[in-house]
């Protein structure tokens, strides 16, 4: 804990504004690119649209397939926000403040993409208003409150507009320094969005309690949503493997595993890119992969428990399907991929400290943990409506299609643009926060040694 | 008696506190003076007035509105289209408690913000007496007094060891 | 040997805070000098004999009472399964509370908090109940059915195990946790037991010399002692999960047929938890009432532990619906069974105080801050949770035990069985293994302080009252 150094507030400003005061060069080219990777992807998608679902590899009787596999992962992605700036705002983590941001922009932007999926694969997007929202006065026909299809989009919906408004209150102060930062147009925006922010102790009390008490009430939104795209799957008894009351806390856990492990991706990203070498700092990685040992190990636990109580029914169908999972190519391979990458590799390698303090290493192996937690939804997904069952006389097995995998690239593409568009004109690292942390981090001396201490005001 | 806004900038938290002192010595009203900083300090560092809120009302006042419009969207929904479907009663309560809670919280987070806006007193379109480098690190000692005192709280401010002093109607 | 010694920080205890007197409260935070708290602490192990006397006896003749209940009751229905619900959900319970404590010991400690210090003696205590657990196991042990029943195979997570698995394997399990507890208990007690060496008489002395075993505080001793700490407190917890899993399936849901219930484990676990907090909350509460311990546990102390027990309580609600929602929803036989059995059926009785006392209530009591911020507070939340607790153990071991031990080949439940009342036997064992449980954490106290004396004076180095510019606040020092 002894690797910050003092710095003073207009060096934080200066280097932590460098996004929106000073854009670095490869900003522009590298949004450019996305950008027309975006657009052949709306492209993409506009065909299919056009041309029907027949153009992607779901056939019978697999209906849900790579679509909504990557809707429950970005609908993952989003719980790191939530995690990382509620949980550990409320824990008093002092080394949350730099990633914040960062995490609950990422919320944000992957219940976006999130919403996009369903939406897509319904074939006939405009169509979801039908089921979806309350309208239809004229003719008495109202959707059905009882299938989880509906919680879904109310979950979400109340999630991205929770974390948006978060997001935003929290943005306030930083707002306020922008516009003292800026000139001409930029300022008269960034003034109208800091709402006449100056910085006087009611306020500041107010984003303090405000920010607690938003996370107290985030909380219990971040674990209901990935409850709730869970129970899409386990409330039907039809499909095998789907059928387990240990689905809500499995898929949130699952959640926060990806989640901060995409935090992590993302704070080296910004590390590099933005040269934030004083603010993201080793030791952050190490807290966060310290975290995600702890969070992947009860993860696998939740695996194990589904696994155990699965086969424990004794009941052919779900045996076989847990073979077919296991055992059969191409399942076998992408069991063991999803094994090895979703656990053995990351979590056997931040076991060791020198890894958990090598911002390289810390960027491979998070990106591993998303590599293999897609693989896991789609193992829950996909195996459990291919597998042969009695009456079902015309089956095929899944292989998505090229259109499908643009798609899905698309997204990553999508989440990417948005992000560093964010970043031209927002501050991805809180500044106040920051600057907090030098007033309240100090010292106390016992005997001859110094232990890093926060100050906290009494109750 | 027009009010007037002046503000005495520090760059150290010290005499910025022996601003906020002095201007209680003088006799200036609890709330008519504030300490301005990029940061949050600890509540009361500056010996300043620590203001009263009443932004837990908000969160309360949300769910209930959330909860009562939920139950009647939910429950009035299902009565005026009773379609059974997987066999589960029309008004099944399991099934309604779910959204019932994502619009009691929902209604509770939007009430929230909104209560941190209000309770911050924003937007304030007349800020009064302000320095840009405040947000770097400044400490501003702003006071709103009429004119007949003016000359008093700007003479405490520099008395403290004000910098510079500005001023704003 | 000099406090010195006696603190966490390698020899350089006494630091800032040499002068300060005993009680000197600074901007709401208690400075105690090191002998005082040396003292007082040491004092608590003979404080109050004549009232220790009185519920020493009291508690004593329950235990006796509970253990001839289970003696009678073995003699009089070994070989009806049906009749021994009460007894397999009083074993939940203390598995629930006793083996949740604990880790209200190490969790918030791995975490570096700070206010959890003067309680980590406390809740470790609540280990010794494994024994309690053990012993009321017994007959349970002996009467369930073996893996293979009327020439099949029964469902159980034993698969192609051995038919004796079962049996050994839970008892092995509850061991090595007992184990582990005492070890943590134990390592965590080791300087308060030289404390005891170096400043108590008689009796205690001797039993201080003896735990003692060599301690003098060196830094290597120090740096071991917190390598263990770190180490029992992990196993304690892994082992804690792993004998939830056995006594869950095995005491509950290898009795139902057709009951398969992935999150039935973690519920459990998870309940267990929220009862540890909640017994740690009433043992703290009546360690600060009758033994003078106001400046030790602290208004901090109790607030911290509400704010846990309001989570927790969230928490039992969340594995709670998430388990029911599936059941509700799915519909086939086996999940109608469930409904019919859990919630609707024989004990609905204890279900519907159970949803209240373990959720509805607590939830309602601790929201506020007020309350949360008070000694009664908590204590009185953390009361009305562990009757909840019993009552819901109570709802799902008396519904699994009273299924005839003939259904248990079926595909999933055809005859929702009826209400099983405690007979006379079965208020025998519930009274008498919850005042033997007592007693034994009672006794506890009498050889080792109550609050750990190291730990406190390791919170009171750790934090110290400072003065910011013109406000007040204390930092609080987390070492790596």
């Amino acid at each position: 804990m002894q690797q910050r150094r003092v710095i003073d507030q207009v060096e934080t400003n200066r280097v932590l504004l460098n996004g929106q005061l000073d854009t670095p060069k490869w900003w522009l080219p590298t949004v450019i690119g996305l950008g027309i990777a975006v657009i052949i992807g709306f492209v993409i998608i506009g065909f299919m649209v056009n041309r029907g679902l027949g153009v992607t590899g779901l056939s019978r009787p697999v209906y849900w397939g790579l679509f909504i596999t990557t809707f429950v992962f970005w609908v993952g992605i989003s719980h790191a926000g939530i995690m990382i700036s509620a949980i550990l705002r409320l824990t008093q983590a002092e080394w949350r403040r730099p990633v914040t941001r960062a995490a609950e922009l990422l919320t944000v932007f992957s219940l976006l993409t999130a919403l996009i999926f369903p939406l897509i694969h319904a074939g006939r997007p405009w169509r979801i208003a039908y089921w979806i929202l309350p309208y239809d006065f004229a003719r008495g026909i109202f959707p059905n409150i009882r299938s989880p299809l509906i919680m879904d989009p109310v979950a979400i919906s109340t999630y991205l507009t929770g974390s948006t408004l978060f997001l935003y209150v929290a943005l306030l102060p930083d707002l306020g320094n922008l516009r003292d930062r800026t000139e001409g147009w930029q300022k008269a925006l960034y003034t109208m969005l800091a709402l006449g922010w100056r910085g006087n102790p009611r306020q500041w009390k107010l984003q303090t309690v405000g920010g607690i008490l938003l996370s107290a009430l985030m909380l219990p939104i971040f674990v209901s949503v990935h409850s709730i795209v869970s129970w899409d799957f386990a409330v039907t008894p039809a499909v095998e493997g789907w059928h387990s009351t240990i689905f809500a806390p499995y898929f949130v856990i699952g959640a926060v595993h990806s989640g901060v492990s995409a935090v992590v991706t993302m704070m080296a990203l910004m590390r590099w890119l933005w040269k934030w070498d004083d603010f993201i700092r080793p030791e952050h990685f190490d807290a966060l992969a310290r975290l995600l040992i702890v969070v992947a190990t009860a993860w696998l636990g939740f695996t194990f428990l589904e696994l155990v109580f699965a086969l424990y029914t004794l009941d052919a169908p779900e045996i076989a399907l847990r073979e077919l999972q296991i055992f059969s190519w191409p399942w076998n391979m992408m069991f063991i991929v999803f094994l090895m990458t979703g656990y053995v590799i990351p979590v056997g390698m931040w076991l060791f400290k020198s890894v958990r303090n090598n911002i390289a290493l810390m960027f491979w192996t998070s990106l591993f943990v998303n590599i293999g937690m897609w693989l896991e939804r789609f193992m829950i997904i996909v195996p459990g409506l291919s597998r042969r069952t009695p009456f079902v006389y015309t089956w095929d097995s899944y292989r998505p299609s090229m259109v499908e995998w643009s798609i899905l690239v698309w997204s990553i593409c999508w989440v990417t643009f948005l992000m560093l568009l964010f970043s031209r004109f927002f501050p991805l690292v809180p500044l106040f926060e920051q600057k907090e942390s030098q007033v309240f981090v100090d010292k106390i001396k016992i005997g001859r040694a110094e232990v890093p201490a926060i100050l906290r005001e009494q109750e | 008696m027009a009010d007037r806004s002046i503000l005495g900038m520090f760059q150290e938290a010290e005499p910025a506190a022996d601003a906020m002192d002095g201007l209680a010595r003088a006799g200036f009203e609890p709330g008519t003076f504030d300490v301005l900083t990029g940061t949050p300090y600890p509540e009361g560092a500056f010996g300043e007035y620590v203001p009263q809120h009443r932004l837990f009302r908000f969160p309360a006042f949300g769910a209930i509105i959330g909860f009562t419009t939920s139950i009647l969207l939910t429950a009035g929904t299902q009565i005026a289209f009773p379609l059974v479907t997987g066999g589960k009663p029309i008004l099944s309560l399991f099934a309604m408690v779910i959204i019932m809670y994502e619009m009691t919280m929902l209604s509770a987070v939007i009430a929230t913000v909104i209560g941190i806006i209000f309770e911050s007193r924003l937007p304030n379109m007349n800020p009064g007496a302000y320095d840009e480098r405040i947000t770097e690190g400044w400490i501003g000692v702003v006071i709103s007094v009429d004119t007949t005192r003016a000359q008093e709280a700007e003479s405490v401010l520099k008395t403290a060891g004000a910098l510079e002093i500005k001023h704003a109607s | 040997m000099t406090m010195a010694t006696n603190s966490a920080v390698s020899g350089h205890a006494a630091g800032d805070q040499e002068h300060a007197s005993h009680g000197q409260e600074i901007a709401g935070h208690v400075i105690l000098a090191p002998s005082a708290v040396k003292d007082k602490l040491v004092g608590t192990t003979e404080a109050g004999a004549t009232r220790f006397r009185k519920w020493a006896i009291i508690l004593t003749v329950l235990a006796a009472i509970g253990l001839l209940g289970l003696v009678l009751k073995y003699l009089q229905s070994s070989d009806d399964q049906t009749k021994w619900g009460y007894t397999a959900a009083v074993a939940a319970f203390l598995l629930t509370i006793g083996g949740g404590a604990p880790l209200v010991a190490v969790a918030p400690v791995l975490a570096k908090a700070n206010w959890v210090r003067p309680l980590t003696r406390l809740a470790s205590a609540f280990s010794l109940v494994g024994v309690v657990t053990m012993i009321v196991m017994i007959p349970l042990v002996a009467i369930l059915p073996p893996l293979i029943t009327e020439g099949a195979r029964r469902r159980s997570i034993w698969f192609e195990s051995p038919d004796w698995t079962p049996h050994i394997f839970i008892f092995l399990a509850m061991g090595t946790l007992l184990m582990a507890g005492l070890g943590l208990f134990y390592t965590t007690a080791l300087p308060d037991f030289a404390a005891m060496r170096d400043h108590s008489t008689g009796r205690r002395q001797r039993w201080g010399k003896m735990l003692a075993r060599g301690w003098v505080g060196t830094t290597v001793q120090w740096r071991t002692l917190r390598m263990r700490i770190g180490m029992f407190g992990t196993f304690y917890f892994l082992m804690l999960i792993y004998v939830h899993f056995l006594f869950t399936s095995d005491f509950a849901m290898g009795v139902v047929p057709g009951w398969r219930d992935a999150i039935f484990p973690m519920y459990h676990a998870m309940s267990s938890i929220q009862g540890g907090i909640a017994v740690t909350i009433i043992a703290a509460w009546a360690g600060r009432r009758y033994l003078g311990l106001e400046d030790y546990l602290r208004l901090d102390q109790f607030w911290s532990l509400g704010r846990l027990l309001f989570a927790s309580s969230l928490l039992w609600i969340y594995f709670f619906f998430s388990a029911f929602i599936v059941f509700w929803y799915g519909r086939s036989m086996a999940d109608i069974a469930w409904v019919d059995l859990f919630i609707r059926g024989p004990m609905i009785w204890a279900f519907i105080p159970a949803m209240f006392m373990s959720f509805l209530v607590p939830w309602w009591w601790l929201i506020w801050n007020r309350i949360r911020t008070s000694v009664n507070g908590p204590a009185i939340g953390a009361a009305i949770v562990l009757i909840g607790l019993l009552l819901d153990r109570i709802r799902i071991y008396v519904s699994s035990w009273a299924v005839p031990p003939d259904e248990i080949h079926d595909k999933y439940l055809k005859h929702i069985p009826g209400t099983v009342w405690p007979d006379v036997f079965d208020y025998m064992i519930i009274v008498g293994s919850i005042g033997a449980s007592a007693l034994i954490v009672m006794l506890a106290f009498r050889l080792v302080p109550i609050v750990s004396i190291w730990q406190t004076q390791e919170y009171q180095l750790l934090s110290k009252p400072v003065k910011y510019i013109r406000g007040h606040g204390v930092l609080v020092a987390k070492p790596d």
